[in-house]
């Protein structure tokens, strides 16, 4: 690193203060010479490793623009049915996104879930409880990922005890024809909803519902302010919101329709429900499991951090342990865990790239493919950083401003 | 980082010292039956527990195949180090216990005679509190030694073990100058063991050159300290040391395996020990170089640990695997092993350097202030007066930074490099165990690294609590 022979320079306030030596002490010129040798220096060395991969290119014939980009992909994405190989490069780099992304904001939900809940169940006054959930939390943070997103794609699919596809478990709903779940090795099917009719009225009244519930959820609070009773805005909202949908839904004759699932007839594909991959969901659920045990010491440690005269205070006036979390220790707690808890989310979210070895159609999966293809590999890697480096950003933008939310309630 | 966790006020029950004596019942009712919540509760994790038992029993005990591992061991561990060569693992096991030992013993001899000077008493670890400490380490070592099923293992297991215990003794016994002489012996005993192992041939020499470079600066620093010349002889007595150590180097040539060679667990061990300590001095300036008030040193360093914490290693490692070596003019690129670990070192830097800026932050302002009103020059501030502290307070990060890394090792799979889980992989394309134990492997695997990452997650946390970081 060409940064290291500058560094002498002050590294704390005051160094520039100092009035000794000649004319060149004064007026920060030393330091803006200084400077100025550093990016050269940089700048020369960043031109020198970039003329050497040129060259090396060149001499590998190897193309050294983004051409690339618009040649078509030539393989077919096993996580995507309807991904044409035609199609250009760029549009299978969005598509591997949008399944880093799809398996990012499945992981992070769970992870929360399951992090807040084992968080909490740590600190419980019940020992078995309390012991379990840190037995958990140990287990799962000294392990590596890759180890358990490996377990779980080989131990529990494709070596486990589950059927080789075609042969699927269809689990049956009681008292009828229509699978609720069909489990294979390599292929799960879920229920989803199939779009019937009037599906755009019906979305237009949920989002009237939003509006009527938010105007509820106002009212109920200016009510609770006014004459001092329990506002229970949330269950009012949410009651308002559930009357409109459940209204507009009957109204419209039922928009959507659950769609089972269920094989095709020579059993190669689902043709109906949501179908998802082992790889999906072994990545999804190890890096939920992995990830929710980290957030789990964040929230052990975050409530810790409560004062306990919080608690007991609360105590003293007689809530319940529930209510005590509820409305004195989590709301203080969790905007102390803000912080740790996005630096957590955004590690899932460049875990999801171990999906490689489960053969998960993320975007690093994607662009090594390609790179197989014979797709020149700094552009695309460059692309793939790049990708990633936006995700990292947006998302921490996105939960900083939340984070600023939270704590500006700070008094 | 979850570094945090360990250093909250209340956290610490164990600390307390011996609960009162209270009957099986009475507990039971406390902490396990006190209301209705909690025995409903207590019932369902029992059932729970209880099921999990007695399935996990059965997997361990009756019905896993651990066939695949106890055939495999060898590779799992070394993998295709070559077999002739193996005596130099064993000599450098041998060189390290006697240096853990040695600098073990001094960390407890410094700590006997402090409570000494401070008039506590001292008390020494027991057994009974080392079995505690390290009982993951210890069943993953008898996990190991009854698979082997020999003797010959279980023999030079005790005899390092005992090598290290007599080397702490040792050291424990010595006093002021000899005990001076212990720690460099540590340092040769630990360089040895690398080189015996590696070779001398390539940049080891450096490694020599930097533990003589130290012990002949610390031997030097008070002769004729008033003499204006005396830095000056002092830097060419440290350079013509260094000019005999590279001249003795260039003589002495008994092989080695290098890096390159090198596979399975003990892959994982060495990239990520080589990543971290080769980082540490990138991550030093990046660190420093973020809390420069120059902005040309401060926005590069930001845009070097920016962007390297924004992408994942993976990417990273494609990056070192595919075209490192297009960045550098020669055609003959370096080895895998060596660009896997350059671009570890690359990754690791950065983090580090959050971590030491952490411990910069934390040192009080005053101290610098107090620095500069008795004279001292910048780099002096830097390396006399905020570096010592800022270090002291990051050291269980870096431990969790470490272990970051080592759980991380296991992406060096991805790019073909036959670590642990690679040659698990290959294991099972081995005609006997093609689908004999899949679950079995993976669980082997994961324990190696439980054993160790959460032995020293403990030590780093224990370590958290004696260092008092966060509680002033």
């Amino acid at each position: 690193m060409s940064l290291s022979s500058r560094n002498a320079s002050p590294p704390v306030a005051g160094a520039a203060q100092i009035p000794a030596g000649g004319w060149w002490r004064r007026g920060g010129f030393l330091s803006a010479i200084g400077q100025a040798a550093l990016v050269a220096g940089v700048c020369l060395a960043g031109w020198w490793l970039y003329g050497n991969l040129v060259d090396n290119l060149t001499r590998t014939r190897i193309p050294t623009d983004f051409d690339f980009l618009t040649q078509p992909t030539g393989f077919a994405i096993p996580e995507n049915f309807g991904f044409d190989p035609d199609l250009p490069i760029w549009r299978m780099v969005l598509i591997g996104v949008q399944n880093t992304f799809l398996a990012g904001l499945v992981g992070v939900l769970l992870a929360s879930i399951v992090g807040l809940i084992v968080g909490i169940a740590r600190l419980s006054g019940n020992w078995l409880v309390a012991r379990l959930a840190q037995v958990y939390v140990e287990g799962f943070r000294n392990t590596p990922p890759l180890v358990v997103i490996v377990f779980f794609s080989f131990a529990v699919f494709s070596f486990g005890p589950l059927p080789v596809f075609p042969e699927a478990l269809d689990l049956k709903l009681p008292g009828s024809d229509s699978n609720w779940l069909v489990l294979s090795k390599s292929r799960i099917g879920i229920p989803s909803l199939s779009a019937e009719r009037h599906v755009g009225l019906f979305w237009l009244l949920v989002v009237c519902g939003v509006v009527a519930a938010a105007g509820v959820w106002v009212w109920r609070s200016r009510h609770h302010v006014r004459t001092g009773e329990p506002h229970h805005r949330l269950l009012w909202a949410l009651g308002t919101l559930g009357l409109v949908v459940l209204v507009a839904f009957v109204a419209l004759g039922g928009p959507y329709a659950w769609s089972w699932p269920a094989r095709s007839e020579n059993g190669r594909r689902l043709i109906s429900g949501f179908g998802t991959s082992a790889a999906y969901l072994s990545l999804t659920l190890a890096l939920a499991l992995y990830t929710a045990s980290h957030i789990a010491e964040v929230v052990r440690a975050s409530i810790l951090a409560v004062p306990k005269g919080q608690s007991e205070a609360a105590g003293a006036l007689a809530l319940s342990p529930f209510q005590r979390y509820r409305h004195v220790i989590l709301p203080q707690g969790l905007r102390i865990a803000v912080p740790p808890t996005i630096n957590q989310y955004l590690n899932l979210i460049k875990n999801t790239s171990l999906g490689t070895v489960v053969g998960y159609a993320d975007v690093t999966n994607l662009t090594r493919t390609s790179i197989g293809n014979a797709n020149p590999a700094p552009q695309s890697i460059a692309v793939l950083m790049g990708v990633y480096l936006v995700f990292s950003l947006v998302i921490s933008l996105l939960l900083n401003i939340y984070n600023r939310t939270v704590q500006l309630r700070e008094r | 980082m979850t570094a945090t966790a360990a250093s909250d006020p209340h956290a610490s029950d164990d600390r307390k010292g011996p609960p009162p004596r209270q009957t099986a019942g009475a507990w039971a009712r406390e902490n396990l039956f006190n209301n209705r919540h909690n025995s409903a509760l207590t019932v369902l994790a029992g059932c729970g527990l209880v099921v999990l038992v007695i399935y996990g029993a059965r997997f361990l005990f009756v019905t896993g195949q651990w066939e695949p591992v106890r055939t495999n061991l060898t590779l799992l561990m070394m993998g295709t180090f070559p077999r002739t060569e193996q005596w130099r693992i064993v000599a450098q096991v041998f060189l390290l216990c006697a240096s853990v030992g040695l600098i073990w013993g001094g960390l407890t001899a410094s700590a006997r005679d402090r409570s000494r000077d401070a008039g506590v008493p001292f008390s020494r670890a027991r057994l009974r509190d080392g079995i505690r400490r390290w009982w993951p380490v210890l069943v993953l070592l008898a996990v190991l030694l009854g698979m082997t099923r020999t003797w010959l293992p279980l023999a030079f297991v005790a005899s390092a073990l005992a090598l290290g215990v007599a080397a702490r003794r040792l050291m424990e016994a010595l006093g002021g100058a000899g005990r001076r002489g212990a720690w460099f012996a540590a340092g040769v005993c630990a360089l040895a063991g690398w080189q015996v192992l590696s070779g001398t041939g390539g940049i080891a020499w450096w490694w020599g050159a930097a533990l003589v470079a130290t012990a002949v600066a610390r031997l030097t620093r008070n002769v004729r300290a008033d003499a204006r010349w005396q830095p000056a002889a002092r830097l060419v007595t440290v350079a013509g040391a260094v000019a005999v150590v590279r001249v003795i180097y260039a003589q002495l040539d008994f092989g080695g395996v290098g890096w390159d060679d090198w596979s399975g667990f003990q892959l994982n061990l060495v990239a990520a020990a080589a990543a971290i300590v080769l980082a540490f001095p990138v991550g030093l300036l990046a660190a420093v170089g973020r809390r420069s008030e120059l902005p040309a040193v401060r926005w590069l360093s930001v845009g070097y640990i920016e962007v390297i914490r924004g992408v994942p290693l993976i990417t990273l490692l494609f990056m070192g695997d595919l075209f490192l070596g297009f960045f550098l003019p020669t055609e003959d690129p370096l080895s895998k092993v060596t660009r896997a670990i350059a671009v570890m070192t690359l990754f690791t830097g950065a983090y580090l350097a959050e971590i030491v800026r952490g411990g910069l932050q934390a040192v009080p302002r005053g101290q610098v202030e107090a620095a500069w009103a008795i004279g001292l020059s910048a780099p002096r501030v830097l390396s006399l007066i905020v570096l010592p502290q800022a270090l002291r307070a990051v050291i269980p990060a870096l431990v969790g930074q470490f272990i970051n890394l080592f759980k991380d090792s296991t992406l060096l799979s991805i790019i073909a490099l036959t670590e642990i889980l690679r040659i698990r992989e290959s294991i099972h394309g081995q005609r006997e165990f093609l689908i004999v134990g899949i679950a079995e492997t993976l669980v082997f695997v994961a324990f190696a690294f439980w054993a160790l990452a959460f032995t020293m997650s403990r030590e780093s946390q224990r370590l958290e609590r004696r260092l008092g970081v966060g509680e002033r």
